[in-house]
């Protein structure tokens, strides 16, 4: 209780508190969340994806200088992925974003993925309220960057930026990658000697094909590192706020994103309530063993596991 | 995972770039499964406890060559306390002279690793430390 | 630390030889191996002094001039390390190597709030050229050179020397200065940057293009493969980023319209001899063949004196330990020795007490007796390069010139050394190989004496340099009188001038001389750099 008050007092360090024990899976956490419900809303959360390698932090950190130059409270959540091998996690976006945190007012916090799917982490919704609380007219999220499977993103934010490289490679590779499915501004990070016109075209052809409801899809050219371009972006990121604020579309997309954010966080409450209840269980054991033994085929071994009474 | 994850933060105050034994200790740490932010070269002492207020680390590694560890551990651990986040625990690695480690525990600092600590000592160390507070 | 993995059986013998650079040592070596690698005398090692310089630049090695001998020198006060240079002259050192402490490193003044607790701390500090004018007081500066340990802000500190010297009524021609100058290396392994890459690339660029008209005798570039070295990479890796760095400040100069044979003959290397020793001297026979011939078909250079890899081969800090530290004196006297199997022309060896802190006098002269004695007593400058012809080391030389290659190669067809450093591309490789040094040590599969075998028998714990409180304090109330004294008219006027040369694109060095005789504090030059050129994004290592 008195976390969320400070919360919403603004206070720094209870917010970073409240987001470790959300990320600790403790429910307590979470259940603090309807405290601070009612002061959020406003705020526009802006998701970056793209590929490793992209320039993503880099770029988010500029943007957020350029925010807060302007007057916004920022706050950044940088995800980064839980290594599958040890649970440990390296989180080195931070670094990248020198200026952004040396700036007034911009908060960052690191996440790992903790296994959770879809390029964020369990607790990075949470998060998200959480900054909004604390007074952040601005949140930016930044994905893992697995490319397609950043996916979960999409739903959490309102407006989705997918960045690129020009090495990235052809029309092709792009359109397997499925990560200009989700983007609503498209921002081609070039580096040097690189034919950022080249992908541009490929881009715009792509997006094309793809049904915007009458909006186009900005395509813009950046040099993240040396903060050329993004003036344009903070544009397009404004234009489209407003867009969905006035668009019926855009509140009817809201309304979509709610329900399937929703769903995903349900499933890893289903699916972590699942693994503890067969943790230890016989049955389950006697499975995983019969399939081990090559007695059983997958499919039948995950059709035996649901037949578990206590589930 | 019902362990809890421990978050830790590497940080390189000062001036001295030599940032190897950092390096290392992030990538064992990590492998040790730990959540490891590197503050990366030239942080002040402000804007280490900037990034442990907001990353709400267990954890402020510093790493120091210079020979300058007391001062710069005296400034940090006042900083910690100015900004109310003494709960943390601090362990310094580097060049430690022996002599000195004691003089560092008494400033606050829960373990030193001098340098040519072997690795799975430091991993052991921020393990126990952890379980018991 | 690391010298090679050793793969043995269960009763301890062994069964293979892995060497850092991952070639594979046999049992014994034979004229097999000869004809194995091809092996031509003529094209591949040749006589002393002849291309490609294999067995060294000279025809008579040391025995036309002993090698000079350099260490690392400076602490404290200007007063102190004067002092300190003194000492070590009169005992017979033929070099000077500078220190800065890392406030001076970083350009930033001893009064700079960022500067406390550093001040003359791991070298001695230097705000104003009264400072230099102390250091260097009654040294002939037209008879010793001084290698100055100074990356960043080498430009200014070349500039100082040269205002000393014009102080002490010496010509600019007559001095030579060894700035370590070598700002990739930095952003790769020690971490004593400043600046961006291409401004930091284009004021090394200015030492270079003012080294060759104002002072003839200067080597304005020291490429440290040496702390590459230090932050994990493999002798291998440190030759090949080493030319490869090389070749980033060649290309600097050659876009300003001069020919390569007016400047490369000045530029030096300086790098490591921890590890293996085999691989070392094979490492050096190498290098000194591959710089050539990248100076010849790359470059087309004409001048055959201009083609040397001239080089300090130091003893490596990082195969030191803290463990029972009197062993780092006979390591010391190995590393030496093998910098002198190499054909080292300067050398200098870390102290027994560096894996602690700057060096006591007593260790400092222990390391100049190391270097001595091999000299003047146990025969090395008696013929040149006489491993020549050894089966073993002929084979492993032409080895290490293939790995050297490869390692070349995958920077090359990464996108070249600027995009490697700058993307961090090479921090993220010599990261993860220290960390499994690290790893290997632990597991036993590495050896180090005292560390993980032999450890019993802790030595007590070794006489240190104290650092003085004191002379910090001295330091910033002497830099206070220098403000007071000095023509603040000047003072204005030249930075002015500085940050217009700066904005124009033009050669910083005349302006920077002259910045120097006014007194302009190294800070106050370096704020305006910082202005103008902005900070380098150090990458995000992972």
């Amino acid at each position: 209780m008195d976390l969320a008050k400070k919360v919403l007092q603004g206070d720094e360090k209870s917010a970073a508190r409240l987001i470790s024990i959300m990320e600790d899976g403790g429910d307590e956490g979470y259940r603090l969340i309807p405290l601070l419900f009612p002061h959020t809303g406003k705020a526009n959360i802006i998701g970056i994806t793209g590929t490793p390698g992209a320039g993503k932090s880099t770029l988010i950190g500029k943007l957020a200088v350029i925010f807060a130059n302007n007057g916004k409270k920022v706050g950044i959540i940088a995800v980064d992925p839980t290594s599958m091998k040890n649970h440990g996690a390296l989180l080195g976006d931070r670094l990248r974003m020198k200026d952004a945190e040396n700036t007034e007012g911009i908060f960052i916090r690191s996440m790992a993925s903790r296994g959770y799917p879809g390029g964020i982490a369990k607790a990075t919704a949470g998060t998200v309220y959480v900054l909004e609380a604390l007074g952040k007219d601005i949140i930016m999220v930044e994905t893992v960057g697995s490319g397609q499977t950043d996916t979960q993103i999409y739903s959490l934010c309102n407006t989705i930026i997918t960045v690129l490289t020009p090495d990235y490679g052809d029309e092709v590779q792009l359109m397997k990658a499925g990560l200009l499915e989700i983007g609503d501004i498209v921002a081609i990070n070039k580096s040097e000697n690189t034919n950022a016109e080249d992908i541009s075209t490929d881009v715009k052809a792509y997006i094309n094909q793809r049904e915007t409801k009458g909006r186009q899809i900005p395509v813009l050219t950046i040099q993240a590192k040396e903060g050329s371009g993004i003036e344009k972006l903070v544009d397009a990121i404004n234009e489209h706020f407003v867009y969905l604020s006035k668009n019926i579309h855009g509140k009817e997309l809201k309304k979509e994103k709610l329900k399937t954010l929703m769903l995903a966080l349900l499933r890893e409450e289903l699916w972590g309530k699942a693994l503890k209840t067969w943790t230890d269980n016989e049955c389950f054991d006697g499975i995983v063993k019969k399939l081990q033994k090559g007695e059983i085929d997958p499919y039948t071994a995950v059709r035996a596991a649901l037949e578990i009474k206590s589930l | 995972m019902d362990e809890k994850i421990i978050k830790v933060l590497i940080a390189k105050p000062g001036l001295d770039g030599h940032d190897r034994g950092a390096k290392v200790i992030s990538h064992a740490l990590k492998e040790a499964g730990m959540e490891v932010i590197y503050s990366g070269l030239h942080k002040t002492i402000d804007q280490i406890v900037h990034i442990a207020l907001q990353e709400d680390v267990d954890i402020i590694g510093l790493s120091i060559m210079t020979g300058a560890h007391i001062s710069i551990v005296g400034k940090l651990m006042k900083k910690m306390q100015e900004e109310d986040i003494i709960d943390k625990t601090v362990f310094v690695g580097g060049v430690i002279p022996a002599k000195d480690i004691s003089k560092l525990k008494d400033l606050g600092v829960a373990g030193v690793f001098p340098g040519g600590t072997p690795l799975f000592e430091t991993i052991e160390l921020i393990k126990t430390h952890m379980k018991r507070t | 630390m690391a010298v090679a993995r050793y793969i043995k059986d269960d009763k301890d013998r062994i069964l293979d030889v892995i060497l850092e650079s991952g070639i594979h040592v046999k049992p014994s070596y034979t004229p097999e191996d000869l004809n194995r690698i091809g092996f031509d005398y003529e094209k591949d090692v040749a006589d002393p002094g002849q291309y490609p310089y294999t067995r060294g630049i000279h025809p008579l090695g040391y025995r036309s001039r002993e090698w000079t001998t350099r260490q690392y020198t400076g602490f404290g006060s200007p007063e102190e390390t004067n002092q300190r240079f003194k000492l070590m002259i009169s005992h017979g050192q033929t070099g000077l190597n500078v220190a800065f402490d890392l406030p001076t490193q970083m350009g930033y003044d001893s009064d700079d709030p960022m500067s406390e607790g550093e001040v003359g701390r791991v070298g001695m500090a230097v705000d104003t050229l009264r400072d230099f004018e102390i250091a260097f007081k009654d040294i002939k500066l037209d008879k010793i050179g001084a290698g100055l340990t100074i990356n960043a802000v080498a430009s200014i500190m070349l500039a100082m020397y040269q205002a000393v010297g014009e102080k002490y009524g010496y010509d600019p021609k007559v001095i030579s200065a060894t700035p370590q100058n070598d700002i990739l290396k930095e952003m790769v392994g020690r971490g004593a940057w400043i600046f961006p890459v291409e401004p930091a690339v284009r004021l090394i660029g200015d030492t270079i293009e003012y080294a060759m008209t104002v002072m003839p005798r200067t080597n304005p570039v020291s490429v440290c493969g040496y702390h590459i070295r230090e932050s994990g990479a493999t002798p291998a890796q440190e030759i090949a980023y080493a030319i490869l760095i090389a070749n980033v400040y060649i290309d600097n100069v050659l876009a300003r319209g001069y020919d390569i044979d007016a400047f490369v003959g000045r530029f030096s290397f300086n790098l490591n001899v921890f590890g293996n020793m085999w691989e070392q001297i094979a490492k050096f026979r190498a290098a000194r063949k591959l710089w050539a011939r990248n100076l010849k078909e790359k470059y087309n250079v004409k001048n055959p004196q201009n083609l040397f890899l001239r080089g300090l081969f130091g003893g490596g800090g990082y195969g030191l330990t803290k463990a029972q530290p009197e062993n780092n004196i006979m390591r010391g006297a190995y590393y030496a020795l093998v910098a002198a199997l190499s054909g080292a022309q300067t050398t200098a060896l870390c102290s027994y007490d560096e894996a602690y802190t700057i060096p006591t006098p007593h260790s400092a002269l222990l390391s100049l007796r190391t270097l001595q004695l091999l000299m003047d007593e146990m025969g090395l400058r008696d013929t040149v390069d006489p491993l020549a012809g050894s089966y073993f080391i002929e084979t492993l030389t032409k080895e290490m010139e293939q790995k050297i290659e490869e390692e070349t190669e995958k920077i090359v067809k990464y996108g070249g050394m600027i995009k490697a450093v700058s993307k961090g591309y090479i921090q993220r490789l010599v990261a993860r190989q220290a960390y499994e040094v690290e790893k290997g040590l632990e597991s036993g599969e590495l050896l180090k004496v005292g560390v993980n075998i032999y450890k019993e028998g802790e030595s007590e714990e070794v006489k240190l340099h104290e650092y003085n409180y004191e002379s910090a304090e001295r330091q910033i109330e002497d830099l206070k009188q220098v403000k007071r004294q000095r023509s603040q008219q000047d003072v204005l006027r030249t930075l002015k001038e500085l940050e217009s040369v700066i904005k124009e694109g033009k050669n910083v060095m005349p302006c920077l001389v002259e910045c120097c005789k006014a007194y302009v504090t190294v800070g106050e030059m370096t704020s305006i750099f910082r202005q103008e050129f902005g900070e380098f994004q150090e990458p995000a290592l992972f």
